[in-house]
């Protein structure tokens, strides 16, 4: 494995069996993602990619292969090292954004930082400064309820970097999204990606952010169809 | 990455659990104050049966007749406080069902499973709380009403404080543990989660 390389996936499957039909959601998959690479993984609904995207981040076991982040095998953690690897090494933006709906947009961007055992301060200090970087200073206090959907995914992208962490993964960031406030979020993470160097994998639809990205993979039944530069 | 650099660096302590389970209640008004008002009544019942032994005592020590609770009302009570039980649970578990993305949620964010557990029985604990305290005070109310018509309602100052500052803190520790017993098998389901499935849950 060379140096620039960050997660490396082996001959990675997961297979699920439902009403004695073996369902084939990921099956031989080989690919390795380089540091700060900004990675678009195409592909129709059922493709595969959500299941990906659980495996890299240590949500699911695979049924066959490895995944190694900065070289290590992660289906070798316990539960303590797979919550910090969550917590600490990558940060999760979602479709439906999953904001806590009981608690500010500032309590939802300190949340990582408390399971990072960050003094409370020091965690709502950090979460005002970065939603001051993702335009929505003046609505810290505001609860997801009060927010429109642009500025909800912007308060989940602030709260996925809350831990610095090294990896971005964002399934289907613009999906929910009309197409000038998806444009905002998209020049928002490759900003990310630009600035701070964080490595951006995003499963998409959206031509634009196809566009922007270093290398496509396009994905088909749980198998890698074609990987294109961008 | 090693072992013990992890367990040191994912946290949520007690402080992290009140803070939330507090908001979350203050948030969720209209549900948690359902489980409050089944466990203060449930509490009340107990308390009424209670305090008004406690005045009937007192009445006597007064120099009036002797007066107690029938046997069979405590019996009622019991099966009140088994009643408040099953409503809490039924109550947490929809309160599970619909916090599913949420606990899918914390738990990429770092959330362990004793975490979420936490989360729960913290919250339960402060429901109990209210719902006992609410409870202790509806039911001297209603010691009062049951017995003041018959006896005089002075009754209540010939009750040693002692005695009622007695049975206010075992109707709190009664509802605190009432609400724990109540949210356990609630609180482990949601603990366990599988957080693909959570996330992948629609109501």
């Amino acid at each position: 494995m060379s140096y620039d390389t960050i997660i490396e996936m082996q001959d990675l499957a997961r297979h699920y069996e439902m009403g004695g039909v073996t369902i084939k959601a990921l099956d031989g998959i080989d690919i390795q993602i380089g540091r700060s690479e900004y990675v678009s993984i195409v592909g129709p609904s059922g493709s595969g990619k959500t299941t990906l995207f659980n495996l890299i981040g240590g949500l699911d076991r695979p049924t066959r292969g490895r995944v190694y982040i900065d070289g290590i095998d992660i289906s070798k953690l316990d539960a303590f090292e797979l919550a910090w690897l969550r917590c600490r090494k990558i940060g999760y933006i979602f479709q439906t954004f999953n904001l806590i709906q009981v608690l500010t947009a500032l309590e939802n961007v300190a949340l990582p930082t408390v399971f990072a055992g960050v003094p409370r301060d020091d965690g709502l200090a950090k979460a005002e400064k970065l939603l001051k970087s993702v335009g929505l200073g003046e609505r810290i206090h505001h609860r997801p309820m009060e927010l429109s959907a642009g500025q909800q995914q912007r308060v989940a992208i602030a709260r996925a970097m809350a831990n610095d962490p090294s990896i971005i993964l964002a399934d289907e960031p613009t999906g929910n999204l009309d197409l000038n406030t998806g444009m905002e979020i998209i020049d928002l993470l490759h900003g990310l990606n630009k600035t701070r160097g964080m490595t951006l994998i995003a499963a998409t639809h959206d031509l634009k952010m196809i566009k922007a990205s270093n290398r496509i993979v396009w994905m088909r039944d749980g198998k890698i169809e074609r990987v294109e530069r961008g | 990455m090693g072992r013990n650099e992890a367990r040191d660096r994912v946290h949520f302590t007690l402080g992290d659990a009140l803070r939330l389970g507090y908001e979350h209640i203050r948030q969720t008004r209209d549900k948690t104050s359902m489980n409050v008002a089944s466990i203060a009544l449930g509490i009340a019942f107990l308390s009424t049966l209670l305090v008004t032994d406690a005045f009937y005592r007192a009445y006597s020590l007064e120099g009036g007749a002797r007066l107690s609770v029938e046997a069979y009302q405590f019996w009622l009570m019991f099966v009140a406080l088994v009643v408040t039980i099953v409503g809490v649970t039924n109550a947490m578990l929809i309160s599970v069902y619909e916090r599913y993305r949420e606990i899918g949620t914390m738990k990429c964010l770092g959330a362990m499973d004793d975490h979420i557990l936490k989360l729960f029985v913290v919250e339960s604990l402060i429901q109990g709380a209210l719902g006992g305290a609410l409870g202790f005070v509806l039911g001297i109310l209603g010691a009062l009403l049951s017995t003041g018509f018959t006896i005089g309602f002075y009754i209540i100052t010939k009750v040693p404080a002692m005695e009622l500052l007695r049975l206010f803190v075992g109707s709190m520790v009664l509802s605190t543990l009432l609400a724990v017993v109540a949210t356990l098998y609630p609180a482990i389901r949601a603990a366990r989660l599988n957080p693909v499935e959570a996330l992948s849950y629609e109501l």
